[in-house]
């Protein structure tokens, strides 16, 4: 199957940096994107080893290069390691082997450059939307005035003004991962780490908030690294899109998704739209073990 | 999400109850309404039992009435000599439960989060814990005397285990997603505790707090039985001996006074520390 699409699987990483090398791209939105591995996975593989039972492979030589300012999202079969990647970006789990590098530099460990919007929300219960929202800025020792000055403009930003003191259990689904979008871009990272970040969410409140982030990246212009198990999401919202193999996860194949932006709702009934759908769930599907 | 809505209906229901103030005003004191009648009934019937019931004069002797108690219990009050034995016995209380709440908390803190220490101490804590921490009574007495240090000691090792085990629970039963999270701010181990850990602990670290308040008071009394020259509880013994049974149940109502507080307090600070919670009512 890889040798059939060698686009970025292991061997294939040479041939994708030489393609990417140099290259310019333009974008709809006028914005001149270098293409340089800004983040880099190399041959990552990691194994978890919970006590008392069967070791487990999550990732086995995964290869990605993701570009400065692009919307990159990673699909593929449920345990396949996404969201272990993005906890490995994130630099809370180490690798076994291979390596992670962000400009250059392998990551060791958490930084204020990158944050994550979590699946689960996970705010603090018994903190306001405002000190939710300072959390990281309160851990990196910023003046409370000048958080507070950067909590009005995010709260404004992801659309939840009025609600700064209330409480996240006084919240719908919505409103929680718009706080915790918030939280994430509070600190002014490079990269957002986005693991199923609306997973959580009904379809409609799905819809929206994925028009909210369209509109927050823009504003924001943020790398942001997007996990997902839903294809049409992914579309939607990316540059390219990364299929991974199931368990222990690879990249098997890239797609990227050259549809003009901004992007409307209407675009998910183009055929463009669903041609790349299919195409991607074509791909996809081969890994799924039901 | 599922879980939300129900949150959400709760939200609303109570709003509900808000619009028709007198249901919601009797649904609040009802069940403390229930708990006074019943005591109440209690005493009154106590109160008669001696016009009901014959009883022999060597009987008369250890018997008596609420009346009686509470007369007794105000003639202590005014007369002053409650407060020199009462003063004795908080002192020791006060000193012991204070001592264990700040080895104990910070103690069950570090096990929580630290398996090199748990497995360290587990050994000793799972046996002090077995044991009936009175026994070690006549040992501090020996070592300590029979004033206020081996009080203070039998106080504090009762109140100690309490708090640090279920500290220890609070700590251990912390959410790794929010822990996660704020190591992804790139909190270091204090962070942690202090932004997820001990937050998330407090209605365990509440329930054993509740729990040293009750063994304290315990210490002190049976120190105090046991032998010791001042105290509200040797004022008890004495009493008893003397046939003074009002006298005893007087003391009997300030040691349960005193623990009815302690526990208010602690109630009232949970309160204010908790107010982010949908309901005040869901420590374990």
């Amino acid at each position: 199957m890889r040798q059939a699409t060698p686009v970025a699987g292991r061997c294939g990483l040479g041939d994708h940096d030489r393609r990417l090398q140099g290259e310019i791209r333009r974008t709809q939105e006028n914005r001149i994107v270098r293409m340089a591995g800004y983040i880099e996975g190399r041959n990552v593989s990691l194994t978890f080893r919970p006590p008392n039972r069967a070791p487990l492979r999550a990732l086995g030589g995964f290869d990605i290069a993701v570009e400065e300012g692009e919307f990159l999202s990673i699909v593929g079969p449920s345990g396949c390691g996404k969201s272990t990647f993005l906890n490995v970006v994130l630099g809370l789990t180490k690798p076994d082997s291979g390596e992670v590098l962000m400009h250059g530099k392998p990551i060791g460990g958490p930084g204020s450059d990158r944050a994550m919007v979590f699946q689960e929300f996970g705010l603090l219960p018994w903190r306001t939307v405002q000190h939710n929202i300072e959390l990281g800025l309160e851990l990196k020792k910023v003046p409370a005035e000048k958080r507070r000055a950067t909590a009005e403009r995010l709260v404004v930003l992801v659309g939840l003004a009025g609600f700064e003191q209330h409480y996240p259990h006084e919240l719908s689904g919505g409103m929680k991962q718009r706080v915790g979008l918030a939280r994430a871009l509070a600190t002014d990272p490079d990269v957002l780490l986005m693991d199923e970040p609306f997973a959580a969410l009904d379809a409609q409140t799905r819809d929206l908030m994925q028009a909210e982030l369209l509109r927050i990246w823009r504003e924001a212009r943020k790398t942001v690294l997007f996990v997902t198990h839903q294809i049409d999401e992914a579309i939607y919202l990316s540059d390219r899109v990364v299929v991974m193999s199931k368990r222990p996860g690879r990249a098997k194949k890239v797609f990227a998704i050259d549809l003009p932006r901004p992007r409307e709702y209407e675009m998910r009934v183009t055929p463009e739209f669903n041609d790349l759908k299919l195409e991607i769930w074509n791909t996809l599907k081969d890994e799924i073990v039901a | 999400m599922a879980e939300t809505q129900t949150l959400d209906a709760r939200v609303a229901a109570l709003g509900g109850a808000d619009a028709a103030p007198h249901r919601s005003l009797w649904r609040r004191i009802e069940p403390a309404a229930w708990g006074a009648g019943s005591f109440l009934v209690l005493l009154l019937v106590w109160q008669f039992v001696p016009y009901f019931v014959p009883l022999k004069p060597g009987t008369r002797l250890f018997f008596t009435v609420p009346s009686r108690v509470a007369a007794t219990l105000w003639q202590m009050i005014v007369s002053g000599s409650l407060w020199a034995p009462l003063g004795v016995s908080a002192t020791a209380f006060a000193i012991g439960l204070a001592i264990a709440i700040v080895v104990g908390l910070p103690l069950g803190i570090l096990i929580g989060r630290s398996s090199l220490l748990n497995a360290m101490f587990d050994p000793f804590i799972t046996a002090f814990n077995a044991t009936p921490r009175l026994v070690f009574l006549p040992l501090l007495m020996l070592w300590l005397g029979i004033g206020l240090w081996s009080k203070v000691a039998i106080v504090f090792i009762g109140a100690l285990f309490p708090l640090l085990i279920n500290t220890y629970e609070g700590v251990r039963n912390g959410d790794k997603l929010l822990i996660n999270v704020v190591r992804s701010f790139g909190a270091k181990e204090w962070d942690i505790a202090r932004l997820v850990v001990v937050p998330n602990a407090l209605p365990f670290i509440v329930v054993g707090l509740r729990l040293a308040i009750g063994r304290a008071v315990l210490g002190v009394v049976v120190s105090e039985f046991f032998g010791s020259q001042e105290g509200l509880g040797v004022v008890m013994v004495r009493a008893a001996s003397g046939f003074q049974v009002d006298v005893v149940f007087a003391g009997l109502i300030v040691f349960a006074g005193l623990s009815l507080l302690m526990t208010g307090l602690v109630k009232l600070v949970e309160d204010r520390m908790t107010r982010w919670r949908p309901e005040h009512v869901n420590a374990p």
